[in-house]
């Protein structure tokens, strides 16, 4: 039996590419998307299943950072990414009222959206998303579609219709087995994301994205918090490169510099 | 008084619950899974009243499903659970079907009658958010930030736990070293730019000579697994406030760097001199970690007298 994959992938502020205004405000429009880290693992984790068992893995995505006009653009350009490592096609929502985004209004529409495209044998997520770092929208769509979930896998096999998985916890490891359809969030330990190729890359570009708004999949949305504020925080460190003849000689004034400092004793 | 429903996998979490439901002057409910013995030594006076559910190592699911039915019974204005996993996993389930708002590691909780704000890292703990709502919602609270020193003897009643719906077929307890990064005074960093397991000595050495420890980046501890986990520096490891860091071969990730932003000084050593950690760092050396850190080794013992 073919294995239909549905990867939910957030298009992430990056935060190694933060920029911020001089009042220490993230600068939100100007900050680059990037395709979430641990998403990165689930869609390898998808594209090994699919080549294992056959079937196809679908990328869904909802735009969560404004401005919208610009956005639209770049969110495709992350989903490509996906479609770049071997994902088959991808599918976006695009609508102001999900930004800025909170993981019950992203969830809510991601469901509503993967319902109207049909059932997937199985949901695969990053255990969060490397810029707001909720670690809720997985649940809450296994919760919105009544289906098993199971969070922070680092191992994962599948087959006849069963997933297994093992969790990582604090304290311990938990290998746990569910029925499909089943909602898995793994962690980066669970594979190692392929980097596609330029023609891969290149081939990408003729794969299927498609745009949605709320209205064409028909998704309502709980009430929304509001994000108030979005502030860096601010790192003062003194930048010192310590230059000279030697490395004796830089280590000579690193050593006295660590002295001075008092953190460290002659 | 605001009424709360707290929930907690295990005991060991209550008295966290019980500093936070003190501070906000909750009229509290609390939900824990556990030996009712266990539990009793932890059902302190702050709260209202202790659900045990006779369960040990509970799955989100059978968290989930006893939290619904006692916020139903309830109608809290406010859930809240220490962030471990479970409890976030359950949390965010409960969320969902309830259409309500949650905030996960919220390190900053404001209440007001109908409003909640707090305030959260974000962006691999490089930016703070502040969002508010209207309540009910729900909150996952940092470990580590809330306490309690009050007496016990709250009311205890004990509930049943449903089956778990996800079969658990194998438990492996993860393995711990005596070794606490946390609390460490010195702390020697290593990244990827050790070739091999075997050159971690020389990092072994330095830190032996400062009076630390060594720990490391994600590559080093969770690619390679030269490093157990417990010496993992990182949002997802344990955050260090050393007073003096030294990362060695470490690129500066930022979610490498939000673990390291209460370290007193920061010292960088890296052959590239374009890596972002220079810019987290108070005193940086450009160079191969290889020739550089056997010499500062050398003249190390020859200052300090080792």
């Amino acid at each position: 039996m073919p294995l239909n994959i549905a990867v939910l992938v957030k298009a992430s502020l990056d935060p190694n590419m933060l920029r911020s205004k001089a009042s220490r405000e993230v600068d939100v429009d100007n900050t680059p998307l990037a395709i979430s880290e641990y998403d990165k693992n689930a869609v390898e984790a998808a594209i090994q299943l699919r080549d294992k068992h056959g079937g196809k893995v679908v990328v869904v995505s909802a735009l969560t950072w404004g401005p919208l006009a610009k956005r639209s653009r770049e969110i495709e350009q992350v989903v490509r990414e996906a479609l770049a490592m071997g994902a088959d096609e991808a599918h976006v929502i695009v609508d102001e009222a999900l930004i800025p985004g909170d993981p019950g209004a992203t969830a809510a529409a991601l469901a509503s959206l993967l319902q109207k495209l049909g059932g997937f044998d199985l949901y695969l997520t990053g255990e969060a998303a490397m810029d707001m770092m909720s670690s809720q929208v997985g649940a809450r769509v296994a919760a919105i579609l009544g289906i098993p979930f199971i969070s922070y896998a680092r191992e994962l096999e599948y087959a006849d219709g069963v997933v297994k998985v093992k969790r990582d916890l604090e304290d311990r490891l938990e290998t746990v087995e569910a029925a499909t359809p089943a909602v898995v969030s793994v962690t980066g330990e669970i594979n190692k994301p392929r980097i596609p190729t330029l023609i891969q890359i290149r081939r990408a570009f003729r794969k299927p994205v498609k745009k949605y708004s709320l209205a064409d999949i028909g998704a309502e949305l709980p009430g929304k918090p509001s994000l108030e504020e979005l502030r860096v925080v601010a790192v003062q460190r003194k930048n010192i490169i310590i230059e000279g003849e030697s490395l004796e000689e830089i280590a000579e004034k690193l050593i006295d510099a660590l002295i001075k400092e008092g953190v460290i004793k002659a | 008084m605001m009424r709360a429903l707290l929930y907690a996998e295990k005991p060991s979490q209550l008295p966290e619950l019980a500093g936070f439901a003190e501070k906000h002057g909750l009229e509290a409910y609390v939900l824990v899974f556990g030996s009712p013995d266990e539990v009793k030594k932890n059902s302190f006076k702050a709260f209202k009243r202790v659900y045990v559910a006779a369960a040990e190592k509970p799955t989100p699911d059978q968290l989930a499903e006893t939290l619904v039915k006692l916020y139903d019974e309830l109608r809290p204005s406010l859930v809240a659970a220490v962030a471990a996993k479970n409890n976030v996993d359950a949390g965010a389930r409960l969320a969902a079907w309830k259409k309500i708002p949650m905030f996960t590691e919220a390190t900053v909780v404001e209440l007001a009658e109908d409003k909640i704000t707090v305030k959260r890292q974000v962006l691999g703990g490089r930016a703070i958010a502040r969002i508010s709502s209207q309540l009910p919602a729900i909150v996952a609270i940092p470990a580590g930030v809330y306490s309690y020193s009050g007496d016990t003897g709250a009311e205890t009643v004990e509930i049943e736990a449903p089956e778990p719906r996800i079969k658990v077929t194998a438990v492996e307890p993860k393995k711990h070293e005596a070794v606490n990064i946390e609390a460490a005074e010195v702390v020697v960093g290593v990244g990827r730019g050790f070739r091999k397991k075997e050159d971690l000595a020389m990092a072994e050495e330095l830190a032996q000579i400062l009076g630390g420890v060594v720990g490391g980046s994600r590559p080093v501890v969770a690619d390679y697994g030269w490093l157990s986990e417990d010496r993992w520096i990182g949002i997802s490891g344990k955050k260090i406030k050393p007073k003096l860091y030294i990362a060695i071969g470490i690129s500066g990730a930022s979610q490498h760097m939000a673990a390291t932003l209460d370290s007193k000084i920061i010292v960088a050593i890296n052959k590239d001199k374009n890596a972002p950690i220079f810019q987290y760092a108070d005193y940086g050396v450009v160079a191969d970690l290889y020739k550089f850190l056997p010499i500062l080794i050398k003249k190390l013992r020859e200052k300090l007298g080792k």
